[in-house]
């Protein structure tokens, strides 16, 4: 009796009646399913409007900067006179370094368009082919000493503007005065495009050479070695130091005020601006300690600075995530916390911190606000050779030829961010192999 | 079937119902305070012996003022409704509460003349001495070897890889799991089945070679013909060591142990002989809860 199912008890009134439900159920399902069909929508919405930025973005970048993967040659007779190069025929490397190789080049233009007199239309004529092209000679001659009294057909750089001519920038329609290009050369590089001495070919100066102010010339090597070290460094310094304080806040801090204080303080460094680093980093690390300008050391300071809070906090969520009973099975042997913690806990959360640190790392590498506090914004021509040296990094080198008049650095600035990019989705795409590599189940 | 007819008459009777069962309610909380335990507490040449133990998390007062000796060679029982300070009890034997947040412990727990509780005893040859087995199999997400090696290794207790070798083997044979799993010992522990991991915990408790092996409720999770394996272990197991075990089954407590402890509300309410108290409880909770009558 005393178990009487209380539908039963009441079964005459109405409002308890199993039909009704049925009825409101039903008249309510129209509006719920449609409901429904709306929220997914939405969702599909907000991934297409985001698919489509994205793509945009992509086809910009790619659709100015492919070009720049490209470079125009042209074919030239060099002759090697020793008058010039080596008058007195000792081939001292040193005398063979001062010599005027542009004059080489010069001559050699002379040569080929002999009807061309003229001081001004001279000066056009020899601003076909790149200013670095004395260089190329001087490097090749100081190569191989042999090259001199001979005559060689060599491929030299052309300048950036008959680059942008022969890859279609530049408006033929447009009145001559309105153009960098004149109709003058115009017609020389259409006579030497015709006698198949103009080429383009993979610009291998572009990952090759440090930065310049030709467009041709100007290559991102020292902006990816200028990454690298300050990047390698913060690694080394940000991963342990992050870990460790990851782990003695999460496994052995006492809970208390101080503890807690530090953990809000943890969040609130994740959200700082970077350029408040940056000064700091210029304060402390320069003014006070007296560290160099523009160095990645420094750089490294502050992004280690920067991504700490980022890894201790991937990383505390990772070693939560480790299920205590794995903990306590340790300890029920005898084990102490610390040999828990390295046998057990860590390797397990390893994925997770690993994770953190590469995002952490992919946000370093893209930063620059914070560089450009500490002079890492510098033109810096040369290759940077260690961690004290004078660098830029890749993200203010696109920032510095962004800001370059020159219509060769527009391809080189989307180039550049390729690169970038390439290297970002590189570094997430590690991160989530070693996310489902090593990700162990329980 | 129905002598209620109408929905008044209905919300009457359960609303006495209802008054009936609060009315027993509060008869069990008055009874909250703590008091002496029936039976002998106390047995000769015991392993461990507490006195006067008490465990509060916080302000709640989870374990009132335990006295029990746990005897050598002999499997002890721990039983009694949800809540009732058994596990907590037990996680005291090798100060496991000391993880806890929180928990705070009182009253002396002797193992060879030396109180366990005292300050400046370490808890890690404490463990290494008084093993356990929790209640989900916990196998670490590593080889069974591993597994195994685990407890020897970090004690040092091998001189090499022959010794260490033959410990694995051995605790391996005496948890019964070596003819099932002596052709994958590289394979992940957590591969295997709910009862061969329970098994493997065992085999990786025993392989630090403890006096005393404290198990929390070590069957809960797995089927009835795993847990007749492993009771059948224990009972093997009581030739070499002193088992603890706490249990939701009356009928496990009954057939693995030689002696019983009923827990009732942080209270320790009487202990005696496993067949005293599944036949003779002198404690009327004793036999209301043996009976079935609540828990």
């Amino acid at each position: 009796m005393t178990n009487q199912n209380p539908r039963q008890d009441i079964a005459g009134a109405d409002v308890m009646d199993s039909r009704r439900t049925f009825e409101i159920v039903r008249a309510g399902m129209k509006r719920r399913q449609s409901a429904e069909k709306r929220f997914r929508l939405y969702g599909l919405l907000a991934i297409l409007l985001g698919l489509t930025f994205l793509s945009v973005l992509f086809v910009s970048i790619i659709g100015n900067g492919y070009t720049a993967f490209a470079q125009t040659y042209v074919k030239i007779p060099v002759y090697f006179d020793p008058a010039g190069i080596d008058p007195e025929g000792t081939r001292d490397p040193d005398t063979l370094n001062t010599a005027d190789y542009s004059a080489l080049v010069k001559a050699s233009l002379r040569e080929m368009f002999p009807a061309v007199t003229e001081r001004g239309e001279r000066r056009e004529l020899y601003s076909i082919i790149s200013t670095g092209a004395g260089f190329e000679l001087r490097d090749s001659v100081l190569d191989d000493p042999a090259l001199i009294g001979t005559r060689q057909d060599i491929w030299l750089v052309a300048d950036d503007e008959i680059d942008m001519l022969m890859k279609g920038h530049v408006d033929r329609t447009v009145p001559e005065l309105d153009r960098r290009v004149k109709d003058n050369q115009i017609a020389w590089v259409d006579q030497l495009n015709s006698e198949g001495r103009v080429e383009k070919r993979f610009n291998t100066n572009f990952f090759l050479a440090g930065d310049s102010r030709d467009p041709e010339l100007a290559g991102i090597r020292g902006a990816l070695v200028g990454s690298f070290y300050p990047l390698l460094l913060t690694l080394i310094l940000s991963f342990p130091i992050g870990v460790a304080a990851a782990v003695y806040l999460e496994e052995f801090a006492p809970r208390n005020r101080l503890t807690d204080l530090i953990e809000v303080n943890i969040n609130n460094l994740a959200a700082v601006p970077s350029i408040v680093f940056g000064l700091l980093g210029l304060a402390v690390f320069i003014n006070f300690f007296g560290l160099p300008r523009s160095a990645p050391i420094v750089g490294a300071f502050v992004l280690t600075l920067m991504t700490l809070p980022t890894i201790i906090i991937a990383s505390r969520v990772a070693l939560k995530s480790v299920p205590p009973s794995i903990r306590e099975a340790a300890l029920g042997v005898g084990a102490s916390p610390m040999q828990a913690m390295f046998y057990h806990v860590l390797p397990l959360a390893m994925p997770g911190m690993l994770t953190g640190t590469i995002i952490g790392m992919a946000q370093a590498l893209g930063e620059t606000a914070p560089l450009l506090m500490i002079g890492m914004v510098a033109f810096i021509v040369s290759i940077p050779g260690g961690i004290f040296d004078p660098a830029t990094v890749l993200p203010v080198q696109i920032f510095l030829w962004a800001d370059s008049p020159e219509r060769g650095f527009v391809e080189r600035t989307s180039a550049a961010i390729m690169v970038l990019l390439a290297f970002l989705i590189l570094m997430n795409a590690i991160a989530v192999i070693l996310r489902k590599r090593f990700e162990r189940r329980w | 079937m129905s002598s209620v007819d109408t929905i008044e008459e209905a919300v009457q009777l359960k609303r006495a119902n209802f008054k009936q069962a609060a009315g027993h309610m509060d008869s069990l909380t008055r009874k909250q305070e703590q008091r002496e335990t029936e039976g002998d507490v106390r047995v000769e040449n015991p392993r461990l012996r507490c006195n006067d133990v008490n465990v509060y998390y916080g302000e709640k007062h989870a374990v009132m003022g335990v006295n029990l000796d746990i005897g050598r060679n002999e499997v002890i029982a721990m039983i009694g409704p949800s809540g009732c300070g058994k596990s907590t009890f037990l996680r005291c034997l090798n100060r496991m509460n000391d993880t806890i947040v929180g928990c705070r412990v009182t009253g002396q727990i002797f193992m060879d003349e030396q109180d366990i509780n005292a300050s400046g005893i370490d808890v890690v040859p404490l463990r290494a001495t008084v093993g356990m087995v929790f209640q989900k199999p916990n196998p670490f997400p590593k080889s069974i070897w591993e597994n195994v090696a685990f407890g020897p290794r970090i004690h040092g207790l091998a001189q090499n890889k022959a010794e260490l070798e033959e410990m694995v083997v051995t605790s391996l044979q005496r948890a019964g799991l070596w003819e099932e799993v002596k052709d994958r010992l590289e394979q992940p522990g957590t591969g295997l089945s709910g009862g061969q991991q329970q098994r493997l915990c065992i085999a990786r408790t025993i392989a630090v070679n403890p006096e005393v092996i404290l198990m929390d409720e070590p069957c809960s999770a797995l089927d009835p013909i795993a847990t007749a394996v492993i009771e059948d272990l224990i009972d093997e197991l009581r030739e070499l060591y002193s088992i603890v075990i706490v249990t939701h089954s009356m009928q496990q407590a009954a057939r693995v142990s030689q002696r019983t402890a009923y827990f009732h509300l942080g209270n320790l309410i009487e202990v005696g002989e496993t067949t005293q108290i599944f036949t003779n409880p002198v404690h009327k909770l004793t036999e209301d809860y043996i009976t079935g009558r609540f828990g």
